[in-house]
């Protein structure tokens, strides 16, 4: 436990860089601004659940883990510091959880918070909040475990994450069948959608399956991480 | 995971490491070829000039890339597969990134409590001051000069009481002094039965270790043994001088005749290049011959003087 402790707390500060804190903030402010301004106009349970699913849950949510959870093992890559992690007697599954957990708690108050505040913001009925902020959360937590394994795989983990979100969940998805079950959003907007019977454009999963799917997904990707540290090259 | 045994072993005990056949190669390259060791304690050196695969050689030896082909033995273990040999290993990487954001006290505080030791505060604060650093001192790292960084490196290796340390170039941007206190604390790790393997590219350096030397030169063994035997071989080996005299071709002739020389190669009227087996001898001579035949002697200079020649001798021997 003080190990996973020392672990997390280390990479809490290596990962949350001023910048870094600083854009991502701005990223989700801006959004809970443009709720506000749209709120004035039309305040129901669908157009809050719409900028939820379009920006909270395809932007805000995908972008900011990606910045942070790629680092989580990609900075130490970089600069060379996995080794001073890598060369102790501790576990890999308790250092990929450390870092794991340490992405998804600074990108919670990033991204959770603000997708939660944007109903609210909207002056939309109270119902949406519930959804909005489980989507959000379980999102947040399945993408930080792919980027954080991404990150460790590849140098490129940010241009490779952008091309998933943008191109791949933004275009590529939306043609639906089997392309859209491989695409988290399709997942954290089914949430929604099935709470306020709002429809999104990519594939509509239903209700135990749009929970159950991404938490495989993060199974999947923490015991690739794990594997992966084993098997890595350590700079 | 598995408990090994401490291992405060004597100096003349048995490897603690054992390299067979280790190969690495990346894509087509062949990084090293063919390496086998075996090391006990005290210190070995592992000296070879840049590029020549020691660091690949110290990687494989701690685990962070695998051998393609060869075996490996740490402690009777394989670092890579085994977790908790790191308990027992020592690392100085080279390359210099740290966690900037912290301090010292924290970054080899860090280690300690990775390494599970019960008094995380005095193992970090005897590490920091056999490195002659404060452990009160709240600066950042990213503040800190390259040779501090590297003290600090020196300490989070050390830090856990290694049976085995690896350093990877460890005197890099130490000043003078503190180069002297690092060699005199690897002494005296070696001389505790702990296996220390430093590797440097600097031969004056590993004569200061007065240690057993592990010569690699284009990712092969080329020599191994005691440094002043591997020293006496470097100073035995054909050497490659240039002339610069008014008369060069009078002054080789002298030379060849006396025998210091053993070919010349006229480079126009006043240059040559001359190759002697002997060294001293030719610089006993030279100085006479120009003075017995009158003529003046501009310029005497090593060619093959710098390390790449040394190795590259020992390696075609």
């Amino acid at each position: 436990m003080k190990q996973f402790r020392a672990l997390y707390l280390t990479q809490i500060r290596v990962q949350a860089t001023r910048s870094r804190l600083a854009s991502l903030a701005a990223l989700g402010a801006a959004g809970m601004f443009v709720a506000y301004i749209l709120g004035r106009r039309v305040s129901t349970v669908n157009a809050a659940a719409e900028f939820v699913g379009l920006f909270g849950l395809a932007v805000l949510v995908p972008v900011t883990a990606l910045v942070v959870a790629s680092a989580g093992f990609g900075d130490t890559v970089d600069d060379g510091t996995l080794v001073y992690l890598w060369m102790r007697p501790v576990r890999r599954s308790v250092l990929a959880a450390a870092v794991v957990l340490a992405a998804i708690s600074i990108t919670v108050p990033l991204t959770v918070l603000p997708v939660t505040l944007i109903p609210l913001m909207m002056r939309a009925p109270s119902s949406i909040i519930a959804p909005s902020f489980l989507a959000s959360l379980l999102g947040l937590a399945t993408y930080c475990c792919v980027f954080t394994a991404l990150g460790l795989r590849s140098k490129r983990a940010l241009m490779w994450g952008l091309l998933y979100v943008f191109i791949w969940e933004g275009f590529v998805a939306q043609a639906g069948g089997n392309a859209a079950r491989l695409a988290v959003r399709a997942y954290t907007q089914s949430i929604i959608s099935n709470s306020a019977g709002v429809t999104f454009e990519l594939a509509q999963i239903d209700s135990p399956w749009s929970f159950v799917v991404p938490l495989v997904v993060m199974a999947v990707s923490f015991g690739y991480t794990v594997r992966r540290l084993g098997r890595h090259d350590v700079p | 995971m598995t408990d090994l045994p401490r291992t405060d072993l004597p100096p003349d005990s048995g490897p603690m490491i054992v390299a067979n056949g280790l190969t690495k190669w990346f894509g087509s390259v062949v990084a090293v070829s063919d390496v086998s060791f075996s090391i006990g304690p005290g210190v070995t050196a592992l000296l070879g000039p840049n590029g020549a695969g020691k660091s690949t050689v110290m990687r494989m030896l701690s685990g962070l890339t695998p051998p393609s082909k060869g075996t490996l033995e740490i402690l009777g273990g394989n670092p890579r597969k085994d977790v908790s040999l790191t308990r027992y290993i020592g690392l100085v990487p080279q390359q210099d990134g740290l966690f900037d954001q912290l301090t010292a006290a924290e970054f080899v505080g860090l280690a300690a409590t990775l390494h599970q030791l019960d008094d995380v505060a005095g193992a970090l604060s005897s590490a920091l001051a056999l490195v002659h650093l404060d452990p009160a001192d709240a600066r950042p790292l990213r503040t800190y000069s390259k040779g501090m960084k590297q003290r600090v490196k020196i300490a989070q290796a050390l830090v856990h009481d290694p049976d085995v340390v690896f350093l990877d170039e460890p005197l890099t941007g130490l000043d003078p002094r503190q180069r002297l206190h690092m060699i005199d604390l690897f002494a005296r790790l070696g001389a505790r039965g702990k296996c220390v393997v430093v590797s440097s590219h600097v031969l004056e350096e590993v004569e200061r270790f007065g240690s057993r030397v592990l010569v690699i030169v284009q990712g092969r063994l080329a020599a191994e043994g005691d440094f002043r035997a591997i020293r006496d071989l470097m100073d035995e080996r054909p050497h490659r001088i240039g002339l610069r005299s008014n008369d060069v071709r009078s002054l080789c002739t002298g030379l060849l005749d006396g025998g210091a020389i053993v070919g010349v190669q006229l480079m126009g009227n006043d240059r040559a290049i001359v190759d002697t087996a002997e060294v001293a001898a030719f610089r006993r001579e030279v100085a006479s011959v120009a003075q017995r035949r009158g003529v003046s002697l501009l310029e005497v200079r090593p060619l093959d003087d710098d390390l790449e020649s040394v190795f590259k001798y020992l390696v075609g021997r």
